[in-house]
């Protein structure tokens, strides 16, 4: 049988050679920790440079060590711990690599910065990662504005950033309200068009400062204007 | 005559157990590995995610990270030479070593402990954020993987003193001694990126 | 107090639904009259000790079958669960069932099918064949082996306990989904039963995987090169080391999201800098694998087949092993192709998408050297062939769906909808299951000593290969029309019912067929003496595990073969140099301390469902106190000397000699369906009139 060949262990290498083996090994691992440690108290080098010097120095490191203390690669062939060593490293770059690449672009793409601005207003998400996102959340006032036979009331309305506004149609046909001036629209807080259909109502949350004019894009002349305050 | 060949043929049959054994540990220690790479991929992607709270480079303490390097550092180079005697069968000198690796260990077991319990008792916790989270499980892992070769280390010296040191035993310490040198690796990676990747 | 004795455990988590009080009552009912029988027959202690404690691999490998094939029954339950609800589910009619419980069944199903039943019988072929195959007396570790075993165990009285307590499994499709499965969204026990089922069961996998590693790669005859290993045992290898890489991936990520649920921990959450992009990347870098890991071992199960039932051996031994390595290589490169939507861009997704495409070139290498094999050879139309050959036709229209998909622009209309359903199913059923039916019947008679029932066995291929198209043909039809995967309603105006029915009556089909398999092992078992194997080498066979008897004895081989050649056994037979020397045999003693870990493994894991931190604890130190115990126990060898052995092997001979004909073995041919059933039928009236359960 073909264990019969194995020699017995590895003890079979001489027991002074293991010393002086460890001995170096220990020797240029605390060589690559210091000069590690340096480079990061000297800060010479930064960011993205000085982590991949460093990942440099502990991937040799770990040769070192692979080498000096755990003698792979001298024990009986055929060397299937050396093969699935390498395999290990393989699939551990495969796996730390491939996950950092795929999450950034992930989360590179995940939404444009306008469309986030739109959904967190929208759903109200007051955090995202903990930053802040600026939208409103809580208990705030209500203001209306009523359109009736085509005229406004009021025409002008004073609020509070992040204060709702309800349009009220009380018409009988359907109005589209637009923001901005007729025909180039803008759109407020990233919504460029609220349909209010007769008899109905919509909210809008008023997340963004400044003033701003609205109108009916069927009827440009039904218009009025409404100023937020920070 | 015939118990004469019933002792080799198990003499045989040991020597290839023995093969066999240390070839599945090795495998073991693979998966192992790979755990790791899990914990490390998830600290690369989620360690810029402090919240606003204190990320890495204002909590860590370099000084103390490098302690804890060199004191792991030599009980990997302790440990090695223990095993050196241990497969000479020196007993004496091979509980010394290992006794030794065996204090280190909870030198570093109890640097790392005193370093976690500051965090928290400063609030930062493995609940305060992403960052936090990755931190606390990768390190206390290899925290964890430390404890129990302290654990295993302990049982395997209270049998050499009971028993002798075999050869079963020198098979458990071999392990033991692999186990120890994989840890001090994974080490330096939680060194290199953890603690003074903090800083880049 | 309570709270620190009980965790989240109150009345409320007792069966209460119709569902949770028929499972527990039905699983209640299995063990009670399992305990009537053990006990009137005075058989716990052989359960014990020939069975529940043996290391013997091929012990092991019959109870993960028998395990397996139950868990079959019950996640096929499931499914024609889903399907019923779902024939009858449209327009203004819901359905019997409520979405959560939908949800929550066909998340079970998924779990129970992939890690209960396909895993179970894939370790089950392995754990039998691949030491025989070999020529090794057992496995490099047999502690390892019944360990592994048992936490699988764990992971099944696990994933059922749910009936018992809570009454709810996740609700999350079967690798839950995040942020779904974080504990904002499903905040009850569901999906930690989830966890931990996989967990303890995985972990198992991670041994079993290890133990075999060893045993492929040091335990071969001497001869046998890797070059001259038989290819189930090349598919099981390949199997098993991509088992090794990726469970440790599974094992690290539940543990994060065990953290995530039960620590408060912000891994894959929504908020806390979560990420639960990352929990999907992470998990299909082992749910990809896992599929090749099941179909790999099938893979050498059918070159195995082919080969002795076109009486060639392969086609281009090379190329199929390449083949096969190929696979296993690419298998760990090719996970992004599960969210290709998730939002990657255009470079990230066209790359996984190519490697996708890739895959097909060492997939289709394997499927032309098969059919390369069959041509010019004498082909015998046994049942084993005809499983071989229902998986050429499903598994290639399974695979060309999989290459449509692997295109990122064809996949943002595919996927999530029931095309994709189709395309797995195509593979898990078509692939691994027909696989492991053909190693069942091509290996029963080395299982049990007896040929498995032909006619029987056709029947009920028929039925399964009818009710796979019925199912799955429309299920492809129904994705191109645009119906979404894990549908419990859906709109009368789309027109789907008829498919939806058709898919269901598909099911029964093939529920019909999974009911022949278990009449088929009834009616051989019944003719054992006219299906007996005397020579141990039934199919006229080409590998090693055919030179032994069947059942082989425990220590397999009396004499370790030595290997020339590949198809060993073949080459032995026309060289006619099987020879019989007697010598001294060591053998691993049995032990329980598999049992004992794993019980403390569920127990840990059911801690940790509930929040009884207590048990947990404790339960963890039990398993750390056992291994210890096991581990420094030097004892675990005895010796059987060349005389004992020699005693036993004209024992098994002689015994063999003395077999007579049973009541239904005068029969010239296999028996039918109708015989079976009239014989069955005469018995139970026999219980009946004669009030025989009164004296069992």
């Amino acid at each position: 049988m073909n264990h019969h060949l194995h020699p017995k262990g590895s003890g079979h290498t001489s027991e002074r050679g293991t010393i002086i083996s460890y001995i170096i090994g220990f020797a240029l691992s605390l060589i690559l920790t210091f000069v590690t440690y340096y480079l990061v108290d000297k800060q010479s080098v930064s960011g993205q440079t000085l982590m991949v010097t460093i990942l440099g120095f502990g991937v040799l490191q770990m040769l070192v060590q692979i080498f000096f203390f755990l003698h792979l690669g001298r024990g009986p062939k055929p060397l299937y711990n050396v093969v699935f060593f390498g395999a290990t490293v393989g699939i551990i770059m495969v796996v730390v690599g491939g996950s950092i690449i795929i999450v950034n672009n992930l989360h590179y793409n995940s939404l444009a910065p306008d469309q986030v601005k739109k959904v967190v207003d929208d759903e109200a998400i007051y955090q995202i990662n903990g930053h802040e996102t600026g939208a409103c959340h809580g208990q705030y006032a209500n203001h209306h504005v009523s359109i009736k036979y085509g005229i406004i009331t009021p025409l002008h309305t004073q609020a509070k950033k992040c204060d709702t506004l309800t349009f009220l149609n009380e018409d009988t046909v359907s109005r589209e309200i637009t923001f901005g001036t007729h025909p180039e629209h803008k759109a407020y807080a990233g919504d460029s068009y609220v349909p209010v259909r007769k008899g109905l109502s919509k909210t809008i949350t008023l997340s963004e400062a400044g003033s701003f004019k609205f109108h009916d894009h069927q009827q440009a002349e039904v218009a009025g204007d409404f100023t937020v305050v920070p | 005559m015939v118990k004469e060949h019933v002792l080799s043929h198990k003499e045989l049959h040991e020597e290839a157990a023995d093969d066999r054994v240390m070839f599945g540990f090795w495998i073991y220690l693979m998966t192992d590995l790979l755990i790791f790479s899990v914990l490390f991929a998830t600290y690369s992607v989620l360690h810029t995610r402090t919240l606003g709270g204190a990320p890495g480079s204002a909590l860590f303490s370099r000084p103390l990270a490098l302690t804890e390097t060199l004191i792991l550092l030599t009980s990997s180079f302790t440990c090695g030479i223990g095993m050196i005697m241990a497969r000479q069968r020196k007993q004496a000198q091979t509980l010394v070593w290992f006794g030794l690796t065996f204090i280190l260990g909870l030198a570093f077991l109890s640097l790392e402990l005193r370093e976690f319990s500051a965090f928290i008792h400063e609030g930062h916790t493995l609940q305060t954020n992403a960052f936090l989270s990755s931190f606390f499980v990768l390190v206390g892992t290899h925290g964890l993987h430390i404890t129990s070769g302290l654990l295993w280390m302990g049982i395997t010296l209270g049998y050499i003193v009971k028993r002798g040191l075999n050869a079963p035993l020198v098979r458990k310490l071999a392990m033991l001694s692999l186990f120890w040198h994989f840890l001090d690796i994974v080490w330096i990676f939680i060194f290199t990126i953890v603690y003074m990747g903090a800083y880049t | 107090m309570k709270e620190f004795f009980l965790g989240r455990l109150n009345m409320h988590a007792l069966p209460h639904e119709w569902f949770s009080v028929g499972g527990t009552a039905g699983f209640m009912g299995l063990f009670i009259l399992a305990a009537i029988i053990l006990t009137r027959t005075k058989r716990w202690k052989w359960l014990w000790n020939d069975w529940l404690t043996s290391v013997d691999p091929k012990k092991i490998g019959i109870m993960y079958f028998i395990v397996g094939a139950f868990m079959l029954v019950r996640g096929g339950v499931d499914a024609i669960m889903i399907w019923l609800q779902q024939a009858l589910s449209s327009g203004s009619s819901h359905g019997y069932l409520t979405a959560d419980h939908f949800q929550q069944i066909f998340t079970a199903h998924g779990n129970i099918m992939v890690f209960f039943v396909a895993m179970a019988f894939i370790f089950g072929l392995i754990n039998y064949i691949v030491p025989l195959q070999i020529g090794a007396r057992d496995l490099a570790s047999p502690f390892m082996n019944t360990l592994g075993f048992w936490l699988y165990i764990g992971g099944v009285v696990m994933v059922n306990m749910f009936f018992a307590f809570g009454g709810e499994y996740a609700a999350t499709g079967w690798l839950a989904a995040s942020p779904l499965s974080s504990i904002q969204f499903s905040p009850g026990v569901g999906v930690d039963y989830w966890i931990w089922s996989l967990q303890i069961s995985g972990i198992g996998t991670t041994l079993g995987a290890i133990n075999f590693i060893m045993t492929i790669l040091k335990m071969r005859a001497p001869g046998m090169s890797l070059w001259k290993m038989p290819l189930f045992t090349w598919g099981s290898l390949c199997s098993m080391i991509m088992a090794v890489i990726v469970f440790p991936l599974l094992t690290a990520t539940l543990f994060l999201m065990f953290f995530d649920r039960s620590f408060g921990t912000h891994f894959f959450t929504t908020t806390g800098g979560g990420d639960p992009m990352m929990y999907t990347n992470l998990i299909w870098m082992w749910g990809h694998p896992e599929v090749y890991i099941l179909m790999l071992p099938a893979f050498g199960v059918f070159s195995e087949v082919v080969t002795t039932f076109s009486r060639k051996s392969i086609a281009s031994y090379t190329s199929n092993v390449l083949g096969m390595i190929g696979v296993t290589l690419f298998a760990l490169s090719v996970w992004l192709h599960h969210f290709f939507t998730m939002g990657a861009s255009a470079d990230v997704n066209a790359f996984f998408g190519v490697m996708t495409l890739f895959i097909a070139i060492p997939t289709s290498v394997l499927v032309f050297t098969w059919i390369a094999t069959m041509r010019k050879g004498r082909i015998r139309y046994d049942t084993p062939m005809l499983w071989f050959l229902g998986f050429i036709a499903t598994f290639t229209i399974g695979g060309i769906a999989g290459l449509i998909l692997a295109v990122p622009p064809a996949d943002f209309q595919l996927h999530n909808s029931l095309f994709l359903v189709a395309h797995f199913h195509s593979m898990v059923i078509g692939g691994v299951l027909f696989g492991i039916f053909a190693g069942l019947n091509f290996w029963f008679p080395k299982f049990t000593g007896f040929r498995l029932n032909d006619k029987i066995g056709r029947y009920s291929f028929y039925c399964w290969i009818t009710g796979f198209c019925l199912s799955f043909i429309p299920m492809y039809i129904l994705g191109l029309m645009g119906a979404t995967r894990r549908l419990d309603h859906y709109d009368g105006a789309t027109g789907w019912q008829p498919l939806y029915i058709s898919m269901f009556i598909g099911g029964l089909v093939i529920a019909t067929g999974v009911a022949l398999q278990f009449a088929q092992i009834l009616a051989s078992y019944l003719q054992k003496y006219r299906l007996r194997d005397e020579t141990g080498d039934p199919w006229d066979g080409r590998t090693l595990e055919w030179a032994v008897a069947s059942r082989p004895p425990y220590y397999n081989f009396t004499v370790i073969p030595e290997v020339t050649t590949r198809d060993a056994f073949m080459a032995m037979k026309s060289a006619g140099t099987v020879k019989t020397v007697y010598e001294d045999i060591i053998i691993p003693k049995n032990t329980a301390a598999g049992i004992y870990i794993a019980i403390f493994a569920f127990f840990a894991g059911f801690g940790f469902v509930w929040h009884i931190m207590w048990l947990a604890f404790v339960s963890i130190i039990g398993a750390i106190v056992v291994f210890i115990i096991r581990g420094f126990h030097d004892d675990s060898e005895y010796t059987l000397t060349a005389a004992e052995v020699e005693k036993l092997e004209k024992a098994r001979i002689a015994k063999a000699k003395l077999a007579v004909p049973g009541k239904y073995d005068h029969t010239d041919e296999d028996m039918g369906l109708q015989q079976l059933i009239g014989i069955s039928y005469t018995f139970l009236i026999d219980i009946v009139k004669n009030k025989r359960w009164r004296t069992w």
